[in-house]
């Protein structure tokens, strides 16, 4: 009676190890598969909508673009001849901000957060600046972004 | 024939005898009424969900590049694809409001209360991976609302400390709203969380056939009958006037549901004015707006929550008469009033 309760002792831990085992080395591939891999940082090219680089020339003096780079939805201004870059996700809720020229400032549509010519938060609910993104233009005239 | 074949099936493995005991002459309490009905219409409102989502699926494309056009195809070419669509969406509609309705009659009769606390638990549950299928299912017309819905639905996690910008880039797969993102929604919203609310739905039946349905706490008469013909047919009556309202309101308002914005395709690079919710997670979207933290909008919201769920362990007087227990009646009243005040705000807001 006591070897046949040993043995089944011993036949139960043997099979939660087997069985826990089993569900472990299962587990760590499928929890790897389902976390995305993290975008490469760098200087990036800024692009338009069809993925097709932005030329420094057509952003007038006062307007905005919004495109695409490796840092995400970015938008760049063209105020007194220089180009200046910020991340174009609002830092509320991720919505893309506006440039409104009347006003020198970014417009969240969302919720009416606004931020300053500098990326600054100043009223309504974003609770951080907006990241600033370097700027320069290549030989072709192609708008390279990099990290401040 | 047909009789032959079910005797013949009977003989075999007893069906009848089981079809008697769990269904027909399941024994029930006699002054049941309507709001004992809501979980069939439920039941049959999701039977609906479910048979309309797999027309959908035949025609439906996952990609970034197609699901608007499919969507569309489906909608203008497709024979009768209006309407399934549009019971599909309207339907979703509809379980939410009985989802409700379910769960606010199980607060005023206390049926929440012991022995039938896994029920209450598994309805929670339900509840929960309703709104996620929800808002799964939301982005895959990958329409200007779907996408921005979604773009500041998934954003709602990276107030959470330390962890709250790695939960945003899994649940969406990268950093933005993109492909990853509609191949990971639509896999939870047609397999995912089907095949869990099934499964909860089965427990959530299982535990109430084991606890019975509870006596009406407005009656001091415990006489029992059997379900089947009165409750039945009573049932059935429920179950076809909410068909009635659903079809109401897919033939007479299609358009519900529908705004402008759903109707143009994606622009991940232009965000448009007064995005919003669907209307169920206005009052949720009113809150995270009038708290300044967005933090503290979320937290408040999942103690809430969290005290909704543990109501039978924080709950644990017996009493399950609603008039001798004006303050939690107060408490009910106050939360669903509050829930709409704060819904009809976010849509005007």
């Amino acid at each position: 009676m006591e070897e046949n309760l040993s043995r089944r002792s011993f036949l139960k831990k043997a099979v939660g190890i087997v069985v826990g085992l089993t569900a472990a080395s299962s587990a760590a591939p499928i929890v790897r598969y389902l976390i995305p891999k993290l975008s490469k940082e760098g200087d990036n090219i800024l692009t338009n909508a069809d993925g097709e680089p932005m030329n420094e020339k057509d952003i007038a003096e006062g307007s905005s673009f919004v495109g695409s780079s490796a840092f995400g939805p970015t938008i760049v201004v063209r105020n007194a001849g220089k180009l200046i870059a910020y991340s174009a996700v609002c830092t509320h809720l991720g919505c893309l901000v506006k440039w409104q020229q009347n006003d020198d400032t970014f417009l969240c549509p969302c919720h009416a957060g606004r931020y300053d010519i500098n990326g600054k938060n100043i009223s309504g609910p974003p609770p951080a600046p907006l990241p600033k993104y370097s700027v320069t233009i290549d030989a072709s005239g192609h708008i390279l972004l990099g990290k401040v | 024939m047909i009789k032959k074949i079910i005797d013949a099936i009977d003989e075999r493995i007893g069906i009848r005898a089981d079809i008697k005991e769990q269904l027909t002459e399941y024994m029930v309490p006699s002054r049941m009424n309507f709001w004992y009905s809501l979980g069939a219409v439920l039941l049959a409102i999701f039977t609906i969900e479910i048979m309309t989502g797999i027309l959908l699926l035949i025609n439906y494309i996952p990609s970034v590049k197609e699901a608007f056009d499919s969507v569309a195809l489906i909608t203008g070419t497709i024979p009768f694809g209006w309407l399934v669509r549009r019971v599909h969406v309207l339907g979703s509609y509809l379980f939410i409001i009985t989802l409700f309705l379910h769960m606010i009659s199980v607060l005023f009769m206390g049926a929440y209360k012991k022995p039938r606390e896994i029920q209450w638990f598994l309805g929670c549950m339900i509840f929960g991976a309703v709104m996620f299928t929800c808002l799964a299912g939301y982005l895959l017309p990958w329409s200007q609302l779907s996408y921005w819905a979604t773009t500041v639905g998934t954003n709602f996690p990276s107030s959470i400390p330390v962890i709250g910008g790695f939960m945003v880039h899994l649940v969406r797969g990268g950093e933005l709203v993109s492909q990853s993102t509609l191949s990971r929604f639509f896999t939870l919203h047609v397999v995912v969380i089907p095949l869990l609310l099934i499964f909860l739905i089965g427990a959530h039946i299982f535990a109430m056939h084991r606890t019975g349905v509870s006596n009406p706490p407005w009656t001091t008469d415990t006489t029992k009958i059997p379900f089947y013909p009165k409750f039945f047919l009573g049932d059935l009556t429920i179950i076809y006037i909410f068909l009635a309202i659903l079809f109401f309101f897919v033939f007479f308002f299609p358009q519900i549901g529908f705004p402008p914005d759903t109707l143009v395709r994606a622009n991940p690079l232009l965000t448009p004015e007064h995005i919003k919710p669907e209307w169920y997670f206005l009052g949720s979207y009113q809150v995270i707006k009038i708290i300044p933290n967005k933090f503290l909008g979320i937290s408040l919201q999942g103690v809430i929550v969290a005290l909704i769920f543990l109501l039978p362990v924080i709950d644990r007087c017996e009493e399950r008469r609603v008039w001798k227990r004006p303050i939690f009646a107060s408490c009910v009243i106050f939360a669903v009033v509050a829930y709409v005040v704060l819904t009809i705000w976010g849509s005007y807001s």
